[in-house]
């Protein structure tokens, strides 16, 4: 059937509600990268099975839904049973007779699958009682893990396309213009520029052809909320371009997506098919004059490429090297047409400005930061996972409230913030507000929305160490400063974590800093420096210690450690065999020793030893 | 080492023919032969009409294009920051010491190449190891030896 | 016409022209190492930065890659500034870092007073600064027989898949442009050899020199319509013929006046 009206998508969305409501409960799975790597699939599979073989009554395999990603992804596989809004964690496919049964056919509760707050030990039993989505506010997030991941008539009857439906027949472009700038929404991307003033900006520029781009290429490591939305909420992105698209004139999208996102490639290829098969892509969209389509580019492993004039390089087939932008894109983009280019989370932000207006969204959050963010909350940190909260809330709401505090209760270190552009605070900046300014005001930067928590145990200066590498593999080499200074930036901290660093030259990586940050081409090499030149403002002492006792005082950097096993071994011989390099000799129930000669810090024999009798210093 | 040229023919069937189908093109070749053989790149030269150059600074730019043969089992550490601080080096030298080879290396019996990728999006369960596709959440260094048997 | 002030100068301008342009237009020594008139900027050695600003900035200024930055009326230009000196000293120390044996770097490096690099010096550097004007002119040239491989500090310039370049037509534009001759040829026997590729010479047919590879006569015969004979003919030949017609010329007018 074709969509070729407003009235068509509201008779989907009644039909599809009947259809639903024929059967008492839903089942749930999550299907997103991570519960996926826990044998999502094969529950899917087993619960249709079992269903369709039994052939139990008021039930039929459409009760099975296949999910987005709930961002609770070391709780996995997640199975939800709703309307009861029971929260199955860690399901296994033996598990499921015992579901059906209980909790499906009846309304029992099964204890041992619920999930167990790492706080006090209690169950809970409702997923919307658990403190790590208790505290969230879901606009970008707000069909993952509620609807099937990739089924066009789910998404209208949760209102999908409604905005789209509205923008076209009761909205003018710079309407639509207008209540997005009204609503304060900035760029998800890291920049944070208001969304609103770069539409109209590129409408303003007289030109016969636009484009609308997309951007998932999320490059910074420990970050995934890209991902979560474009495998969970495909639909949501699409409706998000094409508002854009109608609003600033272009009738050709991209969406930019990193390779190392299959899923997503798969989910948003599906629909896009299934809105050019019903007529929502296409020409002359719901009986209106729009016409507008989407291809998909997908990355092919380039940090550089989330740089706006690289990624367009890339989606035209080129090498990805930036460009300098004294000209911007929106005047001056793909294929040097006017462009607007914003990622996946601003996107999925506009349908639901549209359908609750401007107002309602600029009430959330901050003044100047309004609305929500997904952060994916990772590292050192109980609870990890996706969420999503109020622009202003505090890093400790976020770590303590939300994420449940350290792991294994061991003291706070640092938080860092915008992947390898940003910075790591420390303690005392815990109850800083969360918002694109007062992030970037302490050297750090809100980025796409990595939040990587760090305990006692993690290097400081390895963390910086790690950056630098990584930003000079993931340099485009085109510039000196970028090319050059980061990769004697990471020379002079491999030297430093080695014991071989002297006080000068963390003057003089202060100073080569500056003028990396002032002369590079692109925001790679301008906010390079950032992860070194926060760490070296609020953790200097440890760098120091590096420097001056030749200790690392977190127990990682190997030159600076030795592994010793104290005289509380049982000898177990667990590491012995742990141990790759025979490294460790002993007889059973005697204490071990390790040769020091032959090991080689590789950490294994910890990981194994359950009496805590191996001491790294 | 020879392979069916043929293949190629159905992958540049499915794009049109110029440059901005490159990368598109060069990543359904690496999918097919696990990475991307000379003739190869000389024919989406010659078909896309964009110069051997430009093939080649394109194969070489991108982390998801290799000009080298892989092993038959490919294992991707993933080094993001989540895996970074969950310990993910030490996985890495630890694979690396088993097998021998450095990351971006095969072994000579071609049956394993490790890689690192910068994040693979699923730092909830880090440290990840992916071996051809299949993900493994929470990698102990400990399991490692397991993994190269399995 | 728009006007910019250029080290407290004001000058005139088109508007949008680059800033570059101005600056050599006034004969202002600003160095680079990427540039080159005949072919697109590309802001890679980032020497070229001036620091701009506008009264109405507040105080705030900018530094900016002046052979990209399009000049724009009230603009206001320090080629000199402090932090652009500093800038520019610290690249060139990054460069002598990397290419310890480059004469041209050396000596600009010493122009700026860095007569040592503080950095870590790159055991195995070579002399290609990675300016890219070989791969650019290549290009333009329309023959793309070159270009950069790989990326970040490993980059380097190369014909595809290390082997000799079936595009490369030997017209050495790009070794002739190489700000630091880092681009090899060999010339002898009538031949020419150049990123490991054999070309056979066009010799003159009145002195035997040799003039430029068949392979680009050819093209240039075929693509410019300059008639392939005219390559079989020396610049000396040439000229000799040229001055021969002269005389005949010179020769012939004095008979018709006398």
């Amino acid at each position: 059937m074709q969509i070729d009206s407003p009235k068509k998508l509201k008779d989907i969305q009644k039909s599809f509600t009947e259809k639903s409501s024929k059967y008492p409960k839903k089942i749930l799975i999550c299907c997103g990268t991570g519960c996926l790597a826990n044998g999502a699939m094969k529950l899917v599979d087993t619960f249709r099975d079992t269903i369709k073989t039994k052939k139990i009554k008021n039930m039929s395999v459409e009760m099975v839904k296949e999910t987005g990603c709930h961002g609770f992804c070391e709780q996995g596989p997640l199975v939800i049973i709703e309307p009861d809004g029971t929260f199955y964690t860690k399901v296994k496919a033996k598990d499921i007779d015992d579901i059906i049964e209980k909790s499906l056919k009846k309304d029992e509760i099964i204890e041992k699958l619920l999930f167990e707050n790492p706080v006090d030990g209690n169950k809970i039993e409702k997923y919307k009682n658990i403190s790590f989505f208790k505290h969230q506010e879901r606009i970008a997030l707000r069909n993952l893990g509620k609807i099937s991941a990739y089924d066009l008539d789910e998404y209208i009857s949760v209102e999908g396309y409604k905005a789209l439906a509205k923008v076209l027949t009761k909205m003018k472009p710079d309407e639509v213009i207008d209540e997005i700038t009204k609503s304060g929404l900035r760029g998800r991307g890291g920049g944070g520029f208001p969304a609103g003033r770069k539409w109209k900006s590129c409408k303003a520029i007289e030109s016969d052809v636009r484009y609308v781009i997309c951007n998932g290429d999320e490059g910074d490591p420990g970050a995934f909320m890209d991902r979560s939305i474009m495998e969970g909420d495909p639909h949501a992105v699409l409706e998000g371009m094409m508002i854009a698209a109608y609003a600033v004139g272009a009738s050709q999208g991209f969406i930019y997506v990193r390779e190392e996102y299959p899923l997503a490639v798969t989910h948003l290829e599906k629909a896009i098919s299934d809105c050019e098969k019903v007529g929502l892509l296409g020409d002359k969209i719901l009986g209106t004059d729009f016409s507008f389509s989407v291809k998909i580019a997908r990355g092919a492993g380039a940090f550089v490429c989330g740089e706006s004039s690289a990624l367009m390089k890339s989606v035209a087939g080129e090498v990805g090297e930036p460009r300098a932008k004294y000209v911007r894109s929106v005047e001056k983009g793909l294929y040097d047409k006017p462009t607007v280019l914003n990622n996946v989370e601003t996107y999925v932000n506009v349908p639901v400005i549209i359908n609750k207006g401007a107002d309602w969204y600029a009430k959330i959050g901050t003044k100047k930061s309004t609305g929500t963010k997904v952060f994916s909350l990772v590292g050192k940190v109980r609870n990890t996972g996706l969420i999503e909260v109020p622009m202003g809330i505090t890093l400790r709401e976020i770590i303590y409230d939300i994420g449940g505090g350290i792991l294994d209760n061991r003291p706070f270190k640092a938080v860092q913030t915008g992947g390898p552009s940003g910075g790591c605070l420390p303690e005392a900046m815990l109850d800083l507000p969360v918002d694109f300014d007062s992030l970037t005001e302490v050297g750090s930067m809100m980025g796409s929305g990595g939040m990587i928590v760090m305990d006692d145990k993690t290097c400081i200066v390895d963390v910086a160490k790690y950056f630098l590498s990584f930003l000079v593999e993931e340099s485009c080499g085109k510039c000196v400063p970028c090319r050059e200074g980061l990769w004697q930036l990471h020379k002079m901290l491999e030297k430093i974590c080695a014991g071989k660093g002297t006080m000068e030259d963390l003057d003089k990586m202060e100073k080569l800093s500056e003028n990396i940050i002032r002369g590079s081409l692109c925001g790679l090499g301008t906010s390079g420096p950032n992860p070194l030149l926060s760490t070296l403002k609020y953790f200097k002492d440890e760098y120091i210690a590096h420097i001056k006792d030749k200790t690392c005082p977190a127990g990682v950097c190997p030159e600076l450690i030795t592994y010793e096993i104290l005289d509380n071994c049982t000898g177990c011989m667990a590491c012995i065999s742990a141990c790759s390099f025979d490294a460790i000799s002993g007889k059973k129930k005697e204490i071990h020793t390790i040769d020091q000669d032959k090991c080689t810090k590789c950490g294994a024999c910890v990981t194994v030893c359950n009496y805590d009798s191996i001491l790294v210093s | 080492m020879k392979h069916d040229m043929t293949k190629l023919d159905s992958i540049f069937d499915k794009y049109p023919k110029s440059q901005e189908s490159l990368i598109a093109v060069l990543q359904d070749i690496q999918k097919e032969f696990q990475y991307l053989p000379c003739e190869a790149l000389e024919k989406a030269s010659e078909i896309l009409d964009v110069p051997l150059s430009k093939v080649f600074s394109v194969s070489t730019f991108y982390n998801a294009f290799s000009l080298t043969p892989k092993g038959d089992k490919v294992i991707r550490i993933c080094v993001g920051t989540a895996c970074h601080i969950r310990g993910a080096k030490l996985l890495q030298d630890q694979f690396e010491s088993l097998l021998k080879i450095k990351a971006g290396e095969t072994t000579k019996d071609m049956k394993f190449t490790i890689e690192v990728v910068s994040c693979v999006g699923a730092c909830a369960m880090a440290p990840v190891v992916a071996v051809n596709d299949k993900y493994h959440g929470s990698v102990k260094v400990s399991k490692v030896k397991k993994m190269i048997k399995a | 016409m728009i006007h910019i002030t250029i080290n407290g100068k004001v000058v005139e301008c088109k508007d949008g022209e680059m800033l570059l342009s101005v600056i050599r237009r006034e004969r202002i020594d600003v160095p680079t190492l990427c540039h080159h008139e005949a072919v697109e900027p590309s802001g890679a050695c980032r020497l070229c930065t001036v620091e701009v600003t506008k009264p109405e900035w507040d105080g705030w200024c900018d530094y900016v890659t002046s052979c990209l930055y399009p000049a724009k009326d009230g603009l206001i230009v320090n080629t000199h500034a402090p932090k652009v000196n500093e800038l520019r000293k610290s690249i060139l120390d990054m460069y002598l870092a990397r290419h310890p044996k480059s004469l041209k770097i050396k000596q600009l490096a010493a122009d700026y007073g860095v007569l040592a690099t503080s950095l870590e010096t790159v055991v195995d550097g070579n002399n290609c600064i990675l300016c890219t004007i070989c791969t650019r002119i290549c290009d333009h040239m329309g023959f793309s027989a070159i270009s950069t491989v790989g990326r970040g500090h490993g980059k380097e310039v190369a014909p595809p898949l290390d082997m000799a370049p079936a595009d490369c037509v030997g017209c050495l534009a790009c070794a002739k442009n190489c700000p630091t001759d880092y681009i090899e040829y060999e010339t002898g026997n009538g031949r020419l050899k150049i990123w490991n590729k054999e070309f056979e010479m066009v010799a003159c047919t009145v002195c035997g020199k040799t003039t430029v590879t068949k392979e680009f006569a050819e093209h240039l015969s075929q693509q410019r319509d300059i008639p392939f004979e005219y390559f079989e003919k020396c610049d000396e030949c040439h000229r000799k013929e040229l001055s021969a017609t002269m005389g005949k010329i010179a020769n012939w007018e004095r008979e018709v006046r006398s």
